[in-house]
């Protein structure tokens, strides 16, 4: 243990890089982590626009088949007389897949709030390796190029859905350079999180500030942490599979081509599902870890009580991590896998669901007998934990290899991984950026606008993602660009309208939230002042909003947890129900630690 | 074109068979009928994880809901990082649904793999069960019957497009393979499914309980007319079943083509 | 977009707190942080090499024969001797650590030569070995075998490449006018990388050779 001398030291001469000076160092190639979390802000939002138009695409083909499409028809389908046919039907899934995901999902989630957060909730200037930093976020910005490209070439885009199976992404079912670039823009946003993923490891694990111990780091910072060793380990599994199938189309190999394609007897298609899934499982953790974190931390903050048994759930991601790799095998029920390996893969996968209850209820428990201050991010924070909890409950149908006999494939599994990937996901980022605009801009975000933004989303999502949950129960199939051509469907036309006319509904609330971030990012808005929520971490304590480029005047040394809410002995000493992490009250020394331990 | 005549008939009479019926439409939500022997097992378990995660869902919403209410700006927020007893109520909770529900489904679910759905060994054995090789491709399902003789890849082997006809009451077997990409073959009125990959074998059963005719979907997306490759699975009483084999194999035997390599695709019945 | 830079007076590198005290620039703790870094950096290589190992295992175990008969036979030679090469290379570069550690720069640099012209002598060898299987009619559209060959072989020789070329700096630098810390460290990574690469060939020796 260091003398306090050793800590006054560290404290004050933590080191940081030269500030910038030209205007290329200071907004495009810049080091500073807080201005690549706004380059990966913006890139994101931006695709998240372009994958939620193309979701449009796909409500407006089930509601209204075969009909011209309004605005967009002229402009992108014109050659088909603005109606979207199935070739075009195809790349149209495919891409709202592949860009939700990867383009705008992942770069908001983790690329903004991992970048932002990290150094300033744990108390450091900045990351490990400030320079890979910005060459993860223009490796990123190379990947959305490649994307972009694919549009562009003949044949169009990718078309094999977003999950990419072999044969048909091979050239054999999907000729083109559409589809090996996207194939290469993956492979590429890989390098990137990877790059990511090592900063953010090593960050948490090295440039804690003093006293910063594991379990008084903030649950968004466990979160992020968590996601980074997914990251780090499964993401280059995704680059071996992308690796093969470019190596299938551009030389000939045959790693996954099989049937009448196959010489010499050809690869194994379900060999690239293994691969796939062993990346893909823990994507979907990696795309909720954060989300769930910063649901954590702010109902905390909301509620103004601490977060109940924080431990718990420190644990409880931790085991989830753990366990994600092992239940890949949920997405491959139906290929055709020995019995055996089938039922390992159900056990683990309903195991998998013990330590998510255990978050949800320590959520649950944090607001019981709180304070609760509904705020927008409060209202973001509890819309997370009710979307979650429903898309939660709906896949312990899909974990069970008998109800998947009737489900995979349908949209009852579109429903479920929508409630929970896209619904929570976005819920959550939407949360940490209602709560931390004001840290990164200085200003805060409009509440009035913000909670129009909320009912339009939450009622949006439900009624949405519900109506795919319906339909699927009733049997009808993913990705069908006519879904009608069955008969057991045609009685789910009016359904199927309904759920498009609210997607549009949803679509157009989205708005709300742009206007109100423009105009609080660019316009005349007050400035939001150090702590305006009034909480306990490091970044509304010890800086100011917006921080200085390096961080911290003085690293803080923190003395308790994060979340030292409603405590009686604050009260009668400070006069308020907070007290921040870092903040020395001497008469309080011994109870910081008997908190800390609980 | 040289290509059997069961190849050509089969589309024509489907073409008019759905002229005139089709399979009827269901009526909105709610799972499609289920006309097979064993469907109802899934259905079990499907309605009874609805339940108990409906409750779940309402106690828990329950909660919130009285903590908005009661638990607001005016309440003072009580102090507590959470005791032994409130993380003990928490796991208990837990505990319960891990077994009630947990517990009970992967339970009954090795009970319905090993002994109804994945059963090919023993189901395969029973000398009355129908075997049927189906070979997906883009955008079809050929389906080859073995025949009187009993064996794939002969003269009387029945081959049809989009047309699984099946009788009632008699374990079905099918083997499943795909030429090209992978696809899925779908019944959505016996509540299974299973993928057609190139390069390997899978295996699906299924018993039919009534008379009648479903649909064949298919279940994995497989190109740009994924949406179109629909079939029919016709359920006959087993004297129209036997009438119709042996109609067919007939016509099969005189339209036997040795030249014709396409339409010899069928393979040896696997053991299981 | 409202991010204040505070001062106008020129700063000095690392910068200035409020009272006029300078934050340093070079860390402490900055050589266990560039390791734990490799260290994960490694950590994700080793699980892309894990897919590829992987993929070859599924693939052989489902040929109905391995290696398929009429594909031409792998070599078990030269890849042995290269075995040799990689491991003599890796202590060369243990060698030089150690002599730059002990404060003789001149031999460390030989050995750092020796490594580098190891490594290169490994690439040359692993070149050899592809032209004579081509020539032989092994050619990567030739179906899994060779897919499988020719994949897991040249992604690793690229690795190996990668390692050289920082290598070859390297050692230029260290013969010109020796290293100094930011460059050991630099060398010290690059060992890490080096040894990772060299365990990989091992374990494709006798994965993919051998057995």
């Amino acid at each position: 243990m260091s003398t306090p001398a050793q800590v006054m030291e560290q404290v004050e001469t933590q080191p940081i890089h030269p500030p910038p000076t030209s205007f290329w160092r200071k907004y495009v190639f810049s080091i500073d982590h807080k201005v690549i979390a706004r380059q990966f802000l913006w890139a994101g939002l931006l695709f998240l626009l372009v994958g939620g138009t193309l979701a449009m695409l796909i409500r407006w083909q089930w509601g209204f088949p075969y009909q011209k499409v309004p605005i967009l028809g002229d402009v992108f389908l014109g050659a088909n007389g603005g109606l979207i046919g199935p070739a075009t039907y195809q790349k149209v899934f495919t891409m709202h897949g592949l860009i939700m995901i990867f383009f705008a999902v992942t770069p908001v989630l983790i690329g903004t709030f991992g970048n932002f957060l990290i150094p300033l909730m744990i108390g450091a200037r900045d990351m490990a390796f400030p320079k890979l930093n910005m060459y993860s976020f223009w490796t990123f910005a190379l990947s959305q190029a490649l994307v972009v490209a694919s549009f562009l070439v003949d044949l169009g885009t990718a078309g094999a859905g977003w999950t990419t199976y072999p044969p048909l992404a091979t050239n054999v079912g999907t000729p083109g350079t559409g589809q090996t670039l996207v194939v290469a823009a993956l492979f590429v946003t890989g390098v990137s999180s990877t790059m990511g993923a090592i900063n953010y490891v090593t960050t948490v694990i090295r440039l804690r500030a003093p006293g910063m111990t594991w379990m008084r780091l903030p649950l968004t910072i466990w979160g992020l942490w968590l996601t980074a060793i997914l990251n780090a380990l499964f993401i280059p599994v995704l680059g071996s599979a992308a690796l093969l199938l470019l190596l299938d189309r551009s030389f000939g190999t045959q790693f996954f081509i099989a049937g009448a394609a196959a010489v010499r007897g050809g690869g194994d298609p379900i060999l690239y599902q293994h691969l796939f899934w062993i990346f893909g499982h823990p994507e979907v953790y990696i795309m909720i870890l954060p989300a769930w974190g910063i649901v954590g931390d702010v109902l905390a903050f909301f509620a103004r009580k601490p977060h109940h048994w924080y431990r718990g759930s420190v644990w409880a991601m931790v085991a989830v991590t753990v366990l994600s790799a092992m239940v890949y095998g949920h997405h491959m029920f139906m290929t055709g896998m020995s019995p055996l390996l089938g039922e390992a893969f159900m056990l683990f996968t309903l195991t998998i669901s013990v330590p998510s209850m255990v978050v949800v209820l320590n959520w649950l428990f944090t607001i019981w007998k709180g304070s609760i201050r509904f705020t927008t991010p409060m209202l973001f924070a509890l819309g997370t934990m009710f979307v979650f909890g429903v898309g939660g409950l709906t896949g312990l149908f899909l974990g069970d290899i008998s109800m998947d006999l009737y489900l995979h494939d349908t949209m009852f599994v579109v429903g479920h991984f929508h409630f929970t990937m896209a619904a929570a996901s976005f819920m959550g980022a939407m949360t940490g950026l209602y709560f931390w605009l004001p840290k990164i801009y200085g200003r805060k975000l409009d509440e009035r606008l913000g909670k129009v933004h909320f009912w339009f989303s939450i009622v949006g999502f439900t009624v949405v993602f519900g109506g795919q949950l319906l339909v699927g129960w009733a049997g009808q199939q993913r990705r069908l660009f006519d879904p009608f051509q069955y008969t057991f469907i045609q009685g789910l036309r009016g359904l199927n309208q309904w759920t498009s006319i609210f997607a549009f509904v949803l679509f157009a609330g989205q708005f709300v939230f742009v206007w109100n971030f423009f105009k609080t990012v660019f316009g005349k808005a007050e400035a939001a002042g150090r702590n305006p929520w009034e909480v306990t971490t490091l970044e509304w304590t010890d800086t100011t909003s917006p921080p200085p480029f390096h961080n911290f005047d003085v690293i803080p040394v923190v003395v308790r947890g994060p979340h030292e809410f409603a405590n009686p002995d604050v009260k009668r000493l400070l006069g308020r129900d907070w007290v921040g992490q870092a903040e020395k009250v001497p008469a309080l020394e011994e109870a910081p630690a008997a908190a800390a331990k609980a | 074109m040289r290509r059997a005549r069961p190849l050509l008939a089969a589309p024509l009479a489907l073409a008019a068979r759905q002229a005139l019926a089709a399979p009827l439409p269901e009526s909105g939500f709610g799972m499609p009928r289920d006309v097979s022997a064993d469907g109802h097992l899934v259905d079990w378990l499907i309605h009874y994880t609805l339940v108990a995660a409906t409750i779940i869902f309402v106690v828990v919403l329950a909660v919130m809901i009285w903590s908005f209410a009661r638990h607001g700006r005016g309440h003072l927020a009580e102090y507590t990082h959470g005791s032994k007893a409130s993380a003990g109520v928490l796991l208990g909770a837990i505990g319960f649904i891990a077994v009630a529900v947990d517990g009970n489904l992967f339970y009954r679910t090795l009970v319905d793999m090993n002994e109804v759905f994945w059963n090919f060994g023993a189901l395969e054995k029973d000398p009355a069960a129908v075997r049927i090789e189906v070979n997906a491709h883009q955008w079809a399902w050929l389906a080859r019957y073995p025949g009187p003789d009993g064996k794939f890849g002969t003269e009387d082997d029945i081959v049809t497009l989009d047309d699984i006809r099946v009788p009632v009451g008699v374990p079905v077997v099918i083997q499943l393979a795909s030429t090209d990409v992978i696809h899925s073959l779908y019944l959505p009125n016996f509540r299974v499914k299973r993928d057609a990959v190139p390069g390997m074998v899978n295996w699906l059963t299924f018993k039919a309980s009534e008379p009648g005719e479903y649909e064949i979907g298919c279940a994995q997306h497989c190109g740009p007319n994924h949406y179109k490759m629909r079939g029919v699975l016709t359920v006959l009483t087993p004297e129209r079943y036997r009438e119709w084999v042996e109609t067919m194999s007939r016509d099969a035997r005189r339209a036997y083509d040795p030249e014709d390599k396409e339409a010899h695709w069928a393979w040896d019945w696997r053991s299981y | 977009m409202g991010v204040a830079s505070s001062t106008a007076a020129p700063r000095p590198p690392g910068g200035l707190l409020p009272g006029g005290r300078v934050i340093p620039f070079r860390r402490r703790g900055e050589a266990a942080t560039a390791w734990l870094g490799m260290v994960v950096f490694l950590g994700s290589w080793a699980m892309m090499f894990a897919g590829l190992f992987f993929s070859y295992g599924l693939v052989r175990l489902r040929a109905p024969a391995w290696p398929p008969p009429d594909q031409p036979p792998l070599p078990l030679l030269l890849p042995g001797v290269n075995v040799a090469v990689v491991l003599l290379s890796e202590g060369a570069l243990v060698l030089a650590l150690r002599r730059l550690r002990g404060g003789k720069p001149r031999p460390a640099a030989a050995a750092l030569v020796a490594a580098t012209l190891l490594g290169a002598t490994f690439l040359a060898l692993q070149t050899a070995v592809w032209v004579s299987l081509w020539d032989a009619g092994l050619r990567p559209d030739g179906g899994p075998y060779a897919s499988v060959f020719y994949a897991l072989t040249v992604f690793h020789a690229i690795h190996v490449l990668v390692g050289l070329v920082a290598l070859v700096w390297l050692a230029a630098r260290s013969l010109a006018g020796g290293l100094g810390p930011t460059r050991l460290q630099a060398l010290r990574l690059w060992a890490m990388y080096w040894h990772f690469v060299g365990a990989v060939w091992v374990a494709l020796y006798l994965a993919v050779y051998v057995i």
